[in-house]
């Protein structure tokens, strides 16, 4: 497996903030990669420091083989930028925009330009102010994705997106893993995430907490049960895995932790069967292992994490 | 619809909060503007201190029809006080005007741009408020103005009454520019576009009294400025033209007002008209991006530039006729020779000019730092865009177009003066001497950009605190006795006061080499610091 993004211990201070405190981050070559975190985890101060816009202070960051700070022209020649924050020329109309930033980077395809246009139903002509915010997102978007760039860099790039350019956005996104290039997407919208994502990492505080496929986290969180039986569940609280069991109606829903699932299973059909439901974990519920304590300290109620 | 109590709804609370943020800025425009009165007013009773002085002053400048464009009627010159009144009204008057735009502007549709208003309004503010408080803010500086004119100019010395009615002109003349400024506002969807229109009205103002002025007609009538000029402080001391800018200012309010009901929120009446879909070939590179941005200022700075180099190469025979007949004129001119008045008057337009110039080159310079706090920086850079290259463009915009804007001005000053003597061999010594000034202009803007690169967040206060300290030692110095480091500070104290010295390639050199070195220190510091957002 070759490595597009390879980032080791990777520290950054401005003035007494530490923004990243040894934040690991490794993206494989072809893969579409999401760098999940709550707003100020550091997120976007990783991606300055992979631009060559900010020094870091310690920690090895290779991209592209190359080094991010030493070698930026280079490696910006293969590389398409979405920003978390556009802002635009206010005097220049947004097709001018994406023609500069697409020849600033070596070039853009006239013909994909005019379908990404149409596709996300992008007024060309409009100057640069009076555009919404989704509006330029959109025209990054389209200059990023008018590029053959082997990796983008898309900082929450879908956040001002009303749900249908969303899912134009995603389709995009599908076709540029099709062809075998590289997407680092940072993201606070699970859904995004899910639907996209080959591996993620989640990072808080400015440190990386968990990386993998989203198979793999699966396996460290807990699925949910409900479950219908003839006689009453007893016995439930004692095995191990099993959290939050609750009784109503004659069911019993609870979490159990993934890799004590066979043997719950077990025990339950000795009472009967008659309905059961399962949901595996979404990435929300990831999160809020990995967020809810913090949640939970600034007074913030936990919302429980039951679904039909 | 008309204006109406739930329509005004906050009004006082949205002028409060706006006299906080212009806390700093107003008091600034007050006190240059009674500055340049109090200043006027003293140096022309130094110079004017005898009837013969006076008379002299009365037959050359008041009879100049370059000093009359430039400055208004030429009535009560038979005083003092009324030269002072003709000397400065005219400028003072623009700097209201300025005040005006800029406070109605700013308050306005700079907000409604920046998306501020709609927060505000979505609050329980009446729609006509923000629109209301921004004039009425305006109003209030410009009555602020209009009394500490009066108050200066009476400590100085003159009659108290036309004082006054020196400053109710002034403060009258930008009541017109505030509602100028605020129908403006309601055309545009852009703040700078809203500014550009203001501007016009002001330079066409500004032009009709100067042509109304000179053949005497009744044009000057068809202009607010005529109207502030024709109160004639110190002699006729008339208080009825003040009506025509009130009554103006109160009629533009009422347009403004109309307008506004007649709109949506952030829109302007003038829908912006679509653009261009693809970009020309000039934005496909940094250099590209750089020009576009910077290139309707650098055209407005040059055309500006030239007009006022000629109409200061027109009045060089004014001066000629009034240090003739007024020797303390001349300690006001350095290095003045008998012979040589005109062209020491000449010496010290040219290094006016190239402060005008050096003010572009700053501005120009930290343009690249608004580009970088902005965020708009960052997507550049973000290309196959060095640092290097990506700085490099603004400031050779800078360096390049400043040097236009000396050539412009010189080139202008010179042309009427060679014209004006007859001589077309002295339009090239003249146009050379003004170029002497290149090497000290972009040494300020040197400073910019070594600003921007080693401490980009101090770099506005650092450039623009040494573009004001040159400006000091450049007007003032040679009358003060100041210890020599404090003029040698200044690079412009190094230029020889060409064309009455000459021109010498040693300071020349020195000078380029002081740009080099500061260009090298800010590339330097850019390439290796982060980049700052914010």
């Amino acid at each position: 497996m070759s490595v597009a993004i390879s980032v080791t211990g990777l520290v950054k201070t401005f003035g007494p903030t530490r923004a990243l405190d040894g934040l690991d981050l490794e993206v494989a070559t072809g893969e579409v990669h999401g760098f999940l975190g709550p707003n100020g985890s550091g997120k976007s101060t990783t991606i300055r420091v992979l631009l060559g816009l900010l020094r870091p202070d310690s920690g090895a960051v290779r991209l592209l083989d190359g080094d991010p700070w030493d070698d930026a022209v280079a490696l910006h020649r293969r590389l398409a930028y979405v920003p978390g924050d556009v802002t635009l020329w206010p005097q220049l109309t947004g097709g001018e925009a994406i023609d500069l930033l697409g020849r600033l980077r070596g070039g853009i395809d006239p013909a994909r330009r005019s379908e990404l246009l149409d596709r996300f139903d992008l007024d060309p002509t409009k100057k640069s102010r009076s555009y919404s915010k989704g509006n330029r997102q959109k025209v990054a978007l389209v200059a990023a994705l008018a590029s053959d760039a082997e990796l983008l860099i898309l900082d929450e790039p879908t956040s001002g997106l009303d749900p249908l350019m969303e899912a134009v956005f995603q389709e995009y996104i599908r076709e540029v893993r099709a062809q075998g290039r590289t997407v680092l997407l940072s993201s606070h919208i699970l859904a995004e995430a899910e639907a996209l994502c080959d591996r993620v990492s989640i990072i808080r505080h400015g440190r990386t907490v968990q990386s993998g496929s989203l198979d793999e986290l699966r396996h460290l969180t807990r699925t949910s049960i409900a479950v219908e039986t003839a006689r009453p569940v007893t016995g439930l609280e004692s095995l191990s895995g099993v959290h939050d069991a609750a009784r109503s109606n004659g069911q019993v829903r609870f979490d159990v932790d993934t890799d004590q699932l066979d043997s719950v299973l077990r025990h339950l059909t000795g009472f009967g069967v008659r309905s059961l439901r399962s949901a595996p974990p979404t990435l929300e519920e990831l999160f809020l292992r990995h967020y809810g304590d913090e949640l939970a300290e600034d007074g913030v109620p936990v919302p429980a994490l039951d679904r039909p | 619809m008309s204006l109406t109590r739930p329509a005004l709804g906050g009004t006082g609370t949205l002028v409060r909060f706006a006299l906080r943020r212009d806390r700093i800025r107003l008091p600034v425009w007050i006190v240059v503007g009674a500055a340049l009165v109090a200043e006027q007013s003293l140096g022309s009773q130094a110079l004017y201190d005898t009837p013969a002085a006076l008379a002299a002053y009365r037959a050359t400048v008041g009879t100049s029809a370059a000093a009359i464009a430039f400055s208004g009627p030429p009535v009560g010159l038979t005083t003092v006080a009324g030269a002072v009144a003709f000397e400065i009204s005219g400028s003072v008057m623009i700097v209201a005007a300025l005040m005006a735009m800029f406070t109605t502007g700013r308050h306005s549709r700079a907000d409604e741009e920046a998306g501020r208003t709609e927060l505000v309004r979505s609050t329980e503010v009446g729609r006509h408020a923000p629109l209301v408080a921004a004039v009425a803010v305006s109003a209030l500086a410009c009555v602020a103005l209009a009394l500490a004119i009066g108050g200066v100019a009476t400590l100085t010395g003159l009659p108290a009454r036309g004082s006054f009615l020196l400053g109710a002109g002034v403060g009258a003349c930008g009541l017109v520019f505030t509602g100028v400024t605020a129908a403006a506002a309601q055309l545009s969807e852009s703040t700078r576009a809203a500014y550009g229109i203001t501007g016009a009205v002001l330079g066409v103002a500004f032009l009709l009294r100067a042509v109304g002025d000179i053949n005497g007609s009744g044009l000057v009538w068809a202009s607010p400025i005529g109207w502030a000029q024709a109160v004639h402080p110190f002699s006729d001391d008339r208080w009825w033209p003040l009506l025509l800018c009130i009554g103006a200012a109160g009629a533009l309010l009422a347009v403004a007002v109309a307008l506004l009901d007649h709109r949506d929120l952030g829109a302007g009446l003038l829908s912006g008209r679509p653009g261009a879909p693809t970009a020309g070939r000039l934005l496909a590179s940094p250099l590209g991006l750089a020009v576009r941005l910077q290139r309707a200022a650098l055209l407005a700075w040059a055309v500006s530039l030239a007009v006022l180099g000629a109409v200061y190469g027109g009045m060089g025979d004014a001066v000629e006729g009034l240090f003739k007949n007024n020797p303390n004129a001349q300690a006001f001119f350095p290095g003045a020779s008998a012979a040589g008045l005109v062209e020491a008057y000449l010496a010290t337009i040219f290094s006016i000019d190239a402060l005008l110039a050096a003010a572009f080159a700053v501005s120009s310079v930290l343009r690249a730092r608004s580009e970088e706090s902005a965020g708009r920086a960052e997507p550049v850079l973000a290309t196959a865009t060095s640092r290097t290259a990506w700085l490099r463009s603004h400031v050779a915009v800078a360096l390049l177009g400043s040097a236009l804007l000396v050539v412009a001005s010189g080139a202008a000053t010179a042309l009427v003066r060679a014209a004006a003597i007859g001589d077309a061999g002295s339009f090239g010594r003249l146009f050379a001497a003004s170029l002497a000034y290149v090497p000290a202009v972009w040494v300020l803007a040197g400073v910019a950009v070594a600003a921007v690169g080693a401490l980009p967040r101090a770099a506005a206060a650092l450039a623009w605190g040494m573009v004001g300290y040159v400006v000091i030692v450049t007007v003032f110095g040679p009358g003060l006795n100041w210890p020599g480091w404090v003029n040698d500070l200044s690079p412009f104290s190094w230029t020889p006061l060409v064309p009455v010295e000459s021109w010498t390639a040693v300071a020349a050199v020195g000078l380029t080499a002081a740009v080099v070195a500061l260009l090298a220190v800010g590339f330097g510091a850019f390439r290796r610091r982060d980049l700052s957002t914010g």
